[in-house]
């Protein structure tokens, strides 16, 4: 490969005069399944090959990506990508520059304890089939489950124009279940997702047992509960709600490209946007996590990130491009999701740093208010109004936890509502999900308990 | 140049399956695609970058003693990768488990014609053609309004081709277009940071209108300024287009698909013939709309597509099928089986879900609400519970319509409620239709809906 793509690059930097050339090429495996209550719909695997090439041209970016990894293939690409940018620069404003990183050369490999490629179909349905079975007879109000899995295992071969080199090792093992339970006229759906950059291995520990139970409980447990109220209330947040909240609430704004497209942190570096105990990182180097990788997609090492410390701002998530602009160092979050696409600033791993509140002291004081226990999506918006909708939740009346509550969702606006958490615990937990920005980024979200003094509650009870 | 795409894919897919049944399937079913994508993009103010996206690929279901496997590649000018998928195909069925209501591969049916899916001139489009176009949406934007920044937009040019062949003589070669321009923005003025707002213009053939997304986004944005939270109340709800899509494609969608109906996850389960919304929405499923986005002369799976009445006048008349579903039934599929891509086996999606226009104009919807609502765009609406229709979401841009007249821009609406009940409530739909993703519908409105803001 490492062949190939030099000739690549040479003839867009020699031939095209790019100020800047990566290649991105990859082989990716695949195995997927889905179970709908147990029916396997299909055993799913295959291969793809392919290539992603980015120039830089007079300032303009431009992209190809071909599903080959064929030299005489991959030279007519960056050349229409060269031709392409050439005549888009035309309309330029102001040149696109990349900040400096080091040049590279590593070879990744990854060294699981259980190697997906090594585990037989049958053996991938019987897990899957457990997952099914710990649902599906957990109460006879649980109707349906479909569980969809998927294991990815490949490598990325990356070269750029700056003398950079890396072979990296991609594995992910992921699984969803989701399931509905029924009573009368009332159906409620629940959902939990497992991920993991380690091995097959994480069925040992998120074993199907005892995720199968947590879906089906959580679904059965909601039939009783009733839509809250709307308005303004206290609400004290799990690790895996609080993990989305920062996500949501914080995380996107702070995404440089969309602190540039006007995000309300614009002019918010270096100053107080939340309360003293709250301190957010993102960060890639956790081992075996969702969102973990040692190189992101533009050869700048994985780091951890601080975003906001104590309450200011200290920090965004960069790519080359906007590390420049900022005149700050790129940190590592440059992510594509395959061959098929450029990478974008995503988030990895976010969460709040825990502090030392106990649980307990959290509640109390609270007359009326909300214990947040699991989230079900979320969206940001470059205002700072921030959404995330509510799986699992119950009222807090007097300090205890009290009825469940569905179908809900929060909001508020991340200026406001950073400044009302007053409370960080000192558990930690870290939360498997996949991230949308128009092409999907496996990441963690989490952190410790929180509680918020205020938030918009979206009931209409 | 279409004529070699069909036989070159056609002939792909039915080598394919021929191949399954020498491996050992009893059945077989071959989906081949190839696309090309050419995008200018604008970000942040600028015309900054341009793509091209090659795509091709094949997916392959075998079936043995009725359990089906699945596999796919994209190397389908390498014979021995071809090779290597229908074996790991069969392999994938022999190594999974049966499923006795398995009812073979759908079954030869004539194709319908269908117009306006494919314009040559988009596939002649070059990087000038399309920098230009980007030119006029990025120049009316900038014309518009100074407090606007145009974030990231652009427009996109692409054709692709597809062939479906299986076991029981289907096959089939299809061919389409489509253009897509949008932009979105932002307003900033005074520290005030408005939320994202977004205007596209989308077609099969070469009609864009460049200047009026450019323009719409910008106006868009600009009003969304000087924003005031407004009491949490219940009122009278608009939305359009673009909230109702993402609204209806996460609840209604789902609850029609035959396979939630079965499953117990559709609160629509055993109500056909029976009222389900007011008597002024009928809703169809429509995959032979003249220039529908995803219009075409048949599904994944190879079965025709057609016009399937859902709602009539607010009686429940039907639900959408694929093939196994449908079998299920005793039915046939209404040609519901769309794939994502070559690596996904089909599913339940709707095709054109066409929200049939009423009698007023949009102005004049508006012009009969005392205080409402009316909404461009939701977040959250992925959170939605698919099972019972139950949303809250938070709305936004939205606008406070006060004595029928738009008044203000609104800030943190969330807005609640279920989508069922939503249906019941609908009092009114303009007569100006347009496409936006699956959904093709007027402007809606919609009595007693909870609202939440302070």
């Amino acid at each position: 490969m490492k062949d190939v793509l030099s000739k690549v690059l040479d003839v867009a930097s020699g031939k095209f005069g790019a100020e800047y050339v990566e290649a991105r090429a990859q082989r990716l495996f695949r195995t997927m399944l889905t179970l709908k209550e147990g029916r396997v719909e299909a055993a799913r695997q295959g291969t793809e090959n392919g290539t992603a090439l980015r120039v830089l041209v007079k300032g303009t970016w431009g992209f190809a990506s071909v599903g080959s990894l064929d030299s005489k293939v991959l030279v007519e690409a960056v050349s229409d990508a060269c031709k392409m940018a050439e005549a888009a620069s035309s309309r330029l404003k102001t040149p696109i520059k990349l900040a400096e990183t080091k040049s590279i050369e590593d070879k990744v490999t990854v060294k699981p304890r259980k190697d997906p490629l090594k585990v037989s179909i049958e053996d991938k349905i019987d897990t899957n089939m457990s997952l099914n079975r710990a649902i599906m007879s957990f109460d006879s109000h649980v109707k349906s489950c479909t569980i969809d899995y998927l294991d990815l295992t490949g490598t990325s071969y990356f070269m750029n124009s700056d003398g950079s080199y890396i072979e990296q090792g991609k594995l992910y093992v992921w699984a969803r279940a989701v399931a509905t339970a029924v009573e009368g006229d009332v159906l409620t759906f629940s959902r939990e997702e497992i991920g993991s950059t380690l091995g097959y291995e994480v069925f040992d520990v998120q074993t199907p047992e005892s995720v199968g139970k947590m879906v089906a409980e959580r679904a059965v447990g909601q039939l009783k509960a009733k839509m809250p109220k709307g308005g303004t209330f206290p609400a004290v947040l799990t690790p895996n709600f609080v993990g989305v909240f920062v996500h949501e609430a914080f995380g996107h704004l702070a995404e440089a490209d969309l602190t540039l497209s006007g995000s309300v942190l614009g002019d918010k570096l270096g100053k107080k946007v939340g309360s003293d105990v709250v301190t957010f990182y993102d960060d890639g180097t956790v081992k075996g996590a969702f969102g973990s990788y040692k190189y992101d997609d533009e050869g700048v090492p994985a780091q951890k990130t601080l975003l906001v410390k104590n309450g200011v701002v200290a920090g965004l998530m960069h790519n080359r491009e906007t590390a420049q602009k900022f005149g700050a160092k790129p940190t590592g979050n440059a992510r594509a999701e395959d061959f098929h696409v450029e990478p974008i600033i995503r988030m990895r791993n976010t969460f709040i740093e825990p502090r030392d509140h106990s649980l307990e002291e959290m509640f109390e004081g609270i007359k009326f208010g909300y214990y947040l226990k699991s989230f079900r999506g979320g969206q940001a918006n470059l205002d700072g109004t921030f959404q995330v909708g509510v799986q699992e939740a119950y009222e807090i009346v007097n300090g205890e936890v009290g009825k469940p509550v569905r179908n809900a969702s929060i909001s508020g606006n991340t200026l406001e509502t950073l400044l009302k958490v007053d409370a960080v615990g000192e558990d930690f937990e870290l939360w498997p999900g996949r991230c949308g920005k128009g092409q999907t980024a496996f990441t963690c979200d989490g952190g410790a308990h929180t509680r918020v003094k205020e938030v918009l509650v979206g009931g209409s009870a | 140049m279409v004529a070699l795409k069909q036989e070159k894919l056609l002939s792909t897919a039915e080598d394919v399956v021929k191949s399954a049944l020498k491996k050992g399937a009893a059945e077989a079913e071959a989906y081949v695609v190839e696309s090309c994508s050419t995008m200018v993009g604008i970000e942040r103010g600028q015309i900054a970058k341009s793509s091209r996206v090659l795509d091709q690929g094949l997916g392959v279901r075998a079936v043995v003693n009725k359990t089906v496997g699945f596999s796919y590649t994209n190397m389908l000018d390498d014979k021995k990768a071809l090779e290597e998928a229908v074996e790991k195909a069969v392999s994938a069925a022999r190594a999974s488990k049966p499923d006795k209501d398995w009812p073979g591969f759908p079954v030869k049916r004539s194709f319908p014609s269908v117009k306006g899916g494919f314009d040559k001139r988009i596939v002649e489009l070059g990087s000038d053609d399309l920098v230009e176009i980007a030119g006029l949406v990025l120049d009316s934007a900038e014309a518009t309004d100074k407090r606007v920044i145009p974030v990231e937009g652009g427009v996109s040019a692409s054709y692709g081709y597809g062939a479906v062949a299986n076991s029981n003589g289907v096959a089939g070669f299809d061919s389409g277009t489509v253009i897509d321009c949008g932009l979105a923005t932002v307003g900033n003025d005074a520290g005030e940071v408005t939320p994202v707002c977004y205007e596209l213009n989308t077609e099969r053939s070469y009609d864009i209108d460049p200047e009026w997304v450019g323009r719409e986004a910008a106006r868009l944005a600009a009003s969304s300024l000087k924003a005031k939270k407004v009491e949490t109340k219940c009122m009278t709800v608009i939305f359009v287009q673009t909230a109702l899509q993402e609204l209806l494609g996460f609840t209604l969608i789902n609850a029609v698909k035959a396979d939630y109906v079965q499953r117990n996850q559709s609160a629509l389960k055993g109500k056909i013939g029976e009222r389900v919304a007011s008597e002024l929405v009928s809703v169809y499923d429509d995959g032979l709309l003249e220039g529908g986005l995803r219009t075409g002369k048949f599904d994944g799976e190879g079965v025709p597509h057609q016009r399937t009445p859902i709602i009539v006048k607010g009686v429940l008349r039907g639900f959408i099928y694929d093939n196994y579903t449908a079998e299920k039934e005793g039915k046939e599929s209404t040609g519901n089986a769309a794939r994502g891509g070559y690596w996904s086996t089909p599913s339940l999606e709707a095709n054109n879900f066409h929200v049939v226009s009423g009698s007023k104009s949009n102005d004049a919807l508006v012009g009969d609400v005392d205080e409402g609502l009316i909404v461009y765009l939701l977040q959250g609406a992925h959170s939605s519970n698919p099972a019972s229709g139950d949303f809250s979401v938070v709305g936004a841009p939205a606008w406070k319509i006060e004595k029928g007249e738009v008044a203000y821009a609104v800030k943190g609406a969330m807005v609640s409620g279920n989508v069922f009940e939503l249906l019941r409530n609908v009092s009114g739909l303009s007569d100006a239709e347009r496409q936006v993703g699956a959904l093709v519908s007027p402007w809606v409105r919609v009595e007693n809906v909870k609202v939440i803001g302070k």
